[in-house]
């Protein structure tokens, strides 16, 4: 570029004037001038050297780079001077971009980032869809008819995620796996990290894989973590599921899986798993993933796909109502982005916060706008001498946008490093618990690309008032000394007022924003969860394989809560086959004699086999008939026990106790129900509790394996981590426990999102207060600046300084309250679009406005003491002589 | 002296791109030429020069490189190129127009009653 040959550039064009000149010279010598009047005589005719140069110059283009140079050195050297005003402008800005900058970087690893795979545009997840949406893959003898009779993929691929137990070195650990084909990363084209990827080989042999035995791949990330990076990990052996499997390669982390947000350990092929699950035509646990051969169409595609599903199904037992809804016909979908749950959890709340940003960013943009604007009146003598000596009107505009540049520059370096920081936290923030979510939140080219934009429309925009202002000086008056009349100035303050306005509005809706999702949070921690969730510890803990389902196992259930009870500090233990709100399910056909469902999924219910303890440990209430005892034991009469919702929908008003009920229709009475108990909440605390059916463990119709244990004791959970682990293991010691955590914390990672966005709802409404106050006071003061002489003729005229003071708030008091006006019903458009976030509260609440409202008042008003006091105290023979 | 002509800034530009077109040349070299031409009838500001020079190449329509000169010092000489030659082309066509045309005005003769 022309800028780097610059040094060359200049003395290359002296040296060719000097030629010139010398040359000339010469001639005049040789033709009989002596030598100094030669030179005088050159030099009068070549003209101004260095006024030549410049024209040279500006020939070449180098003219508006010198400006440009010019003005920004003029730039800094007048904001070094104006360090508070620089300090707040850069900080206000900083605090804007950063927060556009962090969301967007979610918005990025979210929503926009694309599968490190081989041209992911070519990749297709193949869904099986229903009215009720997709639904996932087919069974796995369907996924081996897409793979071998299709014709429109390049390969065709499955894989489903899944908890697994290993032994490494003789401890037993619970990972992240992923079951998939041996052709998965062949067909997202992923490349491993050290080593090898699985192969379609490796997965030919039920039960041994490939001809180099079972084998697997690890995540670089799990490797990172467990075996310290050690590049011998490569060859090495660990046990599963009762076989030896070795590790053969390290994948990329981010590469194991096409679910983005989802961490996952190892990969292993498919043939290793239960073979039952690879024959069930019924069983539904696959996601299938394909490439498109290369120009190849979705539609036909899909047709061919489709063609093959329908066969498949031809003989499937299901009922029509439920293939209608969810298994009716076969979906393709782009996958370049992945499967899009972590998108939809995070749509809403993202849209939220970026508006919310952006909001920020607006308000902190009107607030320099406004500084700007001040600065540039009190400016207005230096550019009317500018002018006078001969600027162009253009050049004080470029001057403008100079300054505002070099501003957002600044403010968008530590904006970026606000970010990356937020960005750490966030990351942290949402990778705690049992069901972490992993974000890549590192800056990459596209988020900053955005934040050059951000920055590039915010400079633009609060430059373009101040710009105006400096082009309209008026060469003339402004030279003049006193030359402001009273008019004038209030006429010049009436920008500044627009601009304060908006920024009270702006934090009205973000505050009131603020305000409904903390009243969200306070309406979902006060929901009714129809448990006492205070005090108790849950863990989850799986027998080895051996176990699953036998006496033996119950005997150590058995053992294990003798032991529990005898330690002081634990009231009572229960174990369950899972606990609420932990992310678990288990649904099951449901069936009363004599019941027809009116819906298609009448016959689903979810189930829990419980301990005795269980409805004690949890301090869930009876509504009618007995709880379980130790009577109802495997020999026993089979009981059940259904909850609220259940029993009405099933008995309507009658009384439930003593009817039949089954699990399938060959055996509809198999159980005697027993009890009722109260709702409580298990999927999520928004969603309702739904129809639920306890069945003593001993008689349960799952094969017992892994349970959670969850323990109550008088005082603090946490406290109990330790000591009830040690118990659990004294009692067996090859026992797995994972997932320790207090039910409060488990409750609160439910809520992770809703958090999330609270949080940061908060920390921008409390960004843009401070922004609101700076700008009301920033204004006030300079209108009291402004307007000296005018107070000096008030006072004069008999106003009292109360009455100043009194002018003066009423002023920051009316701007509020414009401000808020505006606000009002754009708060209420904020709760509307994000309704979906909302719980409890409606788009218009009445409490978060009227806070914010509140709120905004009190500080304008704080805001305008300062200057309000200023102006009582002036001493009126000053004032009337000021200008 | 001579009745001296004042030179509007495009017919400078052009009267440059002959006298390169001629032959390489430098700064000092292209102000010879043309007052050789137009037999110092034209008084041209030497150092106004410079700034056509600099814009013709800038516009592309002449290429410099440096060289030797006659008395062995280093001089930056001009080249014209070919959409230079375009260029002269196309404005010499459209100066004889013009002054062709302005020259039938001014030799009009008063119409006979």
């Amino acid at each position: 570029m022309r800028l780097f040959g610059r040094n060359r550039f200049e003395a290359r064009m002296a040296a060719e004037l000097q030629f010139h000149v010398d040359a000339y010279v010469e001639d005049l010598v040789r033709a009989g001038v002596n030598r100094p009047e030669a030179e005088r005589r050159a030099r009068i005719e070549f003209g101004s050297v260095a006024g030549k140069k410049d024209e040279c110059r500006q020939a070449w283009g180098y003219q508006w780079i010198d400006d440009l140079g010019a003005d920004v050195r003029l730039t800094v050297r007048m904001l070094w001077r104006s360090r508070g005003f620089a300090a707040v402008a850069i900080l206000s800005l900083a605090l804007g971009i950063g927060a556009n900058t962090t969301i967007f970087g979610l918005v990025d690893a979210v929503i926009l980032r694309v599968l490190p795979a081989r041209e992911p545009n070519r990749l297709v997840f193949l869904q099986v869809a229903g009215t009720d949406g997709p639904n996932g893959g087919p069974p796995y003898p369907g996924f081996e008819l897409f793979r071998d009779r299709t014709t429109s993929f390049d390969g065709v691929a499955a894989f489903s995620a899944s908890n697994l137990e290993l032994v490494i070195d003789a401890s037993r650990e619970q990972v992240r796996g992923l079951w998939v084909s041996g052709n998965f990363y062949d067909v997202l084209g992923i490349k491993p990290f050290l080593g090898r990827a699985l192969k379609a080989s490796d997965d030919q042999i039920l039960g041994r894989g490939g001809p180099d035995g079972p084998v697997a791949v690890i995540s670089r990330a799990y490797w990172q973590q467990r075996f310290g990076s050690d590049t011998s990990v490569v060859g090495r052996s660990i046990r599963m599921f009762d076989q030896t499997v070795t590790i053969v390669g390290v994948m990329p982390a981010e590469a194991m899986s096409p679910e983005p947000g989802r961490p996952i350990d190892i990969a292993v092929p498919m043939m290793l798993s239960n073979p039952a699950s690879l024959r069930d035509r019924g069983d539904w646990w696959l996601d299938v993933i394909a490439r498109l051969k290369p120009g190849g169409r979705i539609e036909p595609a899909q047709a061919e796909t489709n063609a093959l599903f329908q066969t498949f199904m031809a003989d499937a037992q299901m009922p029509p109502a439920i293939r209608a809804l969810s298994f009716d016909h076969v979906e393709i979908t782009p996958a370049a982005r992945g499967l899009d749950r972590l998108r939809r959890q995070y749509a809403s709340p993202l849209t939220a916060l970026m508006i919310l940003a952006g909001l920020v960013l607006v308000a902190a943009s009107a607030n320099v706008a406004n500084l700007m604007l001040a600065r540039a009146t009190a400016r207005e003598r230096e550019f009317a001498v500018r002018l006078a000596i001969g600027a162009g009107r253009a050049r004080l505009v470029r001057q403008t946008l100079a300054e505002a540049m070099v501003l957002v520059s600044v403010a968008a370096v530590l904006g970026i490093g606000f970010a990356v920081q937020a960005g750490h936290a966030l990351a942290a923030f949402v990778a705690e618990g049992n069901r972490p979510v992993l974000l890549n939140l590192s800056v990459n080219p596209r988020v900053l690309l955005y934040t050059l934009a951000v920055s590039l429309l915010t400079g633009m925009g609060f430059a373009v008032l101040p710009a105006i202002r400096a082009s309209r000086v008026n060469p003339a008056r402004g030279l003049q000394c006193g030359s402001r009349s009273v008019a004038g100035n209030r006429r010049a303050l009436r920008v500044g007022r627009v601009l304060v306005i908006t920024q009270v509005c702006i934090s009205t809706v973000v505050l009131a924003g603020a305000g409904l999702f903390i009243r969200t949070m306070n309406q979902l921690h006060s929901v009714e969860l129809g448990f006492a969730p205070t005090g108790m510890l849950t863990m989850e803990v799986t027998p080895e394989q051996q176990w699953f389902g036998k006496p033996a196992w119950l005997a150590m259930q058995a053992d294990i809560l003798g032991r529990l009870h005898a330690m002081p500090e634990v009231r009572v233990a229960s174990w369950s086959t899972m606990s609420p709100l932990s992310g678990r399910n288990r649904g099951t056909g449901f069936y009363v004699p004599g019941f027809v469902s009116q819906t298609p999924r009448g016959d689903e219910i979810h189930l829990i086999s419980v301990s005795p303890e269980y409805f004690d440990t949890f301090g869930m209430h009876l509504a009618a008939g007995r709880g379980f005892t130790l009577t109802d034991g495997p020999q026993g009469p089979k009981v059940a026990i259904l909850n609220k919702t259940a029993a009405h929908f099933y008995f309507g008003d009658h009384n439930p106790i003593g009817a039949r009920v089954g699990f399938s229709r060959e055996h509809e009475s198999d159980y005697e129900v027993v009890g009722v108990v109260q709702d409580a909440k298990h999927d999520s605390l928004r969603a309702p509790a739904g129809r639920f059916v306890y069945l003593a463990i001993p008689q349960s119709v799952d094969r017992i394996n892994r349970l959670a244990l969850s323990v109550r004791g008088p005082g603090d959970a946490g406290a109990l981590a330790a000591s009830v682990q040690r118990e659990v293991h004294s009692a067996g010691p090859a026992l797995l426990i994972t997932n320790v955590s207090t039910m409060q914390a488990q409750i609160d990672q439910s809520l992770v999102t809703e958090r999330l966005v609270s949080s940061l709802a908060v920390a921008f409404g409390a960004l843009a207060l401070v922004l609101a106050t700076i700008g009301i006071y920033g204004l006030l003061a300079y209108s009291v600046a402004r307007r000296t002489n005018e107070f000096g003729i008030r006072m004069a005229l008999g106003a009292t300084s109360g009455g100043m003071l009194w002018l003066v708030l009423r002023e920051a008091l009316l701007l509020a309250f414009a401000g808020v006006v505006f606000g009002v019903p754009g708060a209420v458009g904020l709760g509307r679009v994000t309704r979906a976030l909302l719980y409890g509260v409606e788009p218009f609440d009445f409490a978060s406005v009227a806070g914010a409202v509140l709120l905004l008042l009190v500080v304008a008003a704080i805001a305008g003491t300062v200057p309000a006091r200023r102006a009582s105290r002036m001493n009126p023979v000053k004032a009337l002589r000021s200008d | 002296m001579q009745k001296q002509v004042d030179l509007v800034q495009g017919t400078l530009d052009m009267l440059i791109l002959k006298a390169v077109s001629l032959g390489a040349l430098h700064g000092y070299g292209v102000l010879l030429r043309l007052q050789q031409l137009t037999g110092g009838r034209l008084q041209i500001q030497q150092g106004s020069l410079y700034p056509a020079l600099y814009r013709l190449e800038r516009q592309g329509l002449i290429a410099s490189e440096w060289g030797e000169s006659e008395n062995k010092r280093k001089a930056k000489f001009y080249t014209l190129t070919a959409a230079g030659r375009r260029h002269l082309k196309a404005e010499t066509d459209s100066w004889h127009r013009f002054s062709s045309v302005v020259a039938g005005v001014l030799d009009a003769v008063t119409e006979k009653p």
